[in-house]
């Protein structure tokens, strides 16, 4: 396994933060002083004293639609060593997901996350899984030490978009 | 402008009936739907309100968040009365309407109208406040009708469950002459969270009150809202300096019974005037009797000068917070000063802190004071170094070691 993830993104894929549609995006159980923007948006989630942190108990949803269609390939989740995430699931495709229903469906992928993991070693996912994503759900389970409050420095998720799907090329070439 | 979709939950079971709201506890509810519903939909024009009954054959949503102020409106005619409030499904059920909506950056609230006995036990709602929470839904909760016993305290406790930033109201409206949508409509489920109030709920109080002179200081806060602002301002502060006298008072009390014990001066006078004091401190709370409490302070200390200063000394200093060892042995220990100094009695108290074992039993006696303290015990010995130059000179400096 860290030998895979050494290489973990390979050629071509890159940040998916571009894609990601901001005016859906959702996270439940956080902090409001501590919220999702901390950890996801650039700028912020380079900052390690912003950080996005759990409110009533350990377990935290994010829900991250794209404008368009996108192939996922690894995941980075920054944290600190203490209370940063241990158990995280992936879904693909899932919308109004909540903490009832997320033992309703198989995750596409689950990330056990160590504490290597944790200082900025991104994690490889099963790359056929998420062939087809135009919204991912992230729904981090318990953290390492079982504390109450887990803490998010940074999320970084990387691949590639689906060349065919990008509808504001197209238009483009229409309005000419 | 806070950007939400609200589900408010009607009670109309059978309890709605009653008259003492006027003109029925339903229909003092329906306008207060009514008022609330425009109050959230005016505040931003992409919030959405839904509605949902907690009676009858079960919880039945009756609109899906929407902004169409219409539709809402309409939704609350023809609604029948019957069976008992079910305030758990209530609230789920809205909750799982809110997380539906359509627009995923809008806040999620759900206003509760409680207006019959709560029968679920209070972990139950516990367990659905910290779900709410969890899934960062806001709660307003209006306490109304029934008042049967635990209610409230259901309410409240559930309240505090959910309650994030304050961002979570309770409201308790007992009958009276006024509507229920007039006094809701001062109250943060309309005025938001510190926004001092929004226009329309403004003009939706100034409507309503329209002529009728039920305002809270016999002014209209919407002629003059600085007047008004004002009065209950200085109203608040009143009430805290009240407070805060209350406090003092019991304080002081507290304080009067220490200092006699550790002085152990005349014992019959300390405590007259302790007891006039604490007194006198009742008495200024009633306000017709201060001059004569005044006068009866006066009287105490003429009476025995020495004693009655140190009663003064000890008021005085009492004012800062009791609960600091260190100050609380300071205190002591300028209370043991003064009685020095003050001439006759002055042998006795000495001799008295000299005797270490008796100054470490007060010490103990004392809360929050551990005679074991290594601070205390330098103290303690710094102090019969004071003592014992009186007497004699040529003690043995053991004595020093050992402490």
């Amino acid at each position: 396994m860290s030998g895979e993830s050494a290489s973990a993104i390979q050629k071509g894929q890159v940040d998916l933060l571009d894609f990601i549609d901001w005016s859906s995006v959702e996270c439940l159980n956080q902090s409001s002083t501590h919220s999702l923007p901390n950890a996801i948006k650039q700028g912020y989630r380079e900052d390690d004293g912003l950080h996005l942190e759990s409110d009533a108990d350990e377990q935290l949803l994010l829900y991250i639609p794209f404008t368009q269609v996108i192939k996922l390939s690894a995941i980075l989740i920054k944290g600190p060593e203490e209370e940063g995430p241990k158990t995280v699931k992936l879904f693909s495709n899932k919308e109004h997901m909540g903490f009832s229903n997320v033992n309703d469906f198989p995750p596409s992928d689950v990330a056990d996350l160590s504490p290597d993991n944790l200082k900025g070693k991104p994690v490889p996912l099963k790359y056929v899984k998420f062939q087809n994503v135009r919204s991912l759900t992230i729904f981090i389970e318990d953290n390492q030490t079982g504390s109450e409050i887990t803490k998010v420095q940074k999320i970084t998720l990387y691949g590639t978009t689906v060349e065919t799907t990008d509808m504001k090329g197209l238009k483009k070439v229409e309005d000419h | 402008m806070v950007l939400e979709a609200t589900m408010i939950c009607i009670d109309n079971s059978e309890w709605m009936r009653n008259g003492d709201y006027n003109p029925s506890r339903f229909q003092a509810q329906a306008d207060a739907v009514n008022l609330i519903c425009g109050a959230k939909t005016q505040s931003n024009p992409e919030n959405t309100v839904g509605v949902l009954t907690m009676a009858g054959k079960g919880v039945r949503v009756l609109v899906t968040p929407t902004s169409d102020l219409g539709k809402i409106l309409a939704c609350m005619h023809g609604l029948k009365i019957g069976g008992e409030m079910n305030l758990a499904a209530g609230i789920q059920i809205a909750q799982l309407a809110l997380k539906h909506r359509q627009n995923k950056k809008q806040q999620q609230r759900i206003v509760v109208f409680a207006g019959s006995p709560v029968k679920h036990e209070k972990k139950m709602l516990e367990m659905i406040g910290r779900k709410l929470k969890k899934n960062s839904v806001a709660l307003d909760i209006i306490n109304f009708g029934e008042e049967d016993e635990g209610k409230t305290e259901k309410l409240e406790a559930l309240l505090a469950a959910v309650n994030n930033n304050d961002s979570s109201h309770i409201v308790s409206v007992p009958p009276g002459p006024n509507a229920l949508s007039d006094v809701l409509i001062s109250t943060p489920i309309f005025t938001g969270d510190g926004e001092g109030g929004s226009g329309f709920a403004a003009a939706a109080a100034a409507a309503a009150a329209g002529g009728v002179s039920g305002y809270e200081f016999g002014v209209d806060p919407n002629l003059d809202p600085e007047l008004a602002l004002a009065l209950r301002v200085s109203m608040e502060e009143e009430r805290a300096r009240q407070e805060a006298a209350a406090k003092k008072a019991a304080e002081e009390a507290a304080n009067q019974e220490k200092g006699g014990e550790t002085s152990s001066q005349d014992a019959t006078m300390t405590e007259r005037a302790s007891a006039a004091t604490s007194e006198a401190e009742n008495k200024t709370i009633d306000l017709m009797d201060d001059e004569n409490a005044l006068l009866q302070q006066a009287l105490a200390m003429s009476m025995d000068d020495p004693v009655s200063s140190h009663d003064v000394k000890d008021t005085d200093m009492s004012e800062a917070p009791a609960d600091d060892p260190d100050l609380a042995l300071a205190l002591q220990l300028s209370v043991a000063d003064g009685a020095k100094d003050s001439g006759s009695q002055s042998s006795d108290t000495s001799k008295l802190l000299a005797d270490q074992s008796f100054v470490s039993s007060i010490l103990a006696s004392l809360p929050g004071v551990d005679p074991n303290d290594p601070s205390v015990k330098d103290l303690l010995a710094s102090m019969q170094d004071q003592s014992e130059p009186e007497k004699k000179n040529d003690d043995k400096p053991s004595d020093e070691e050992k402490k």
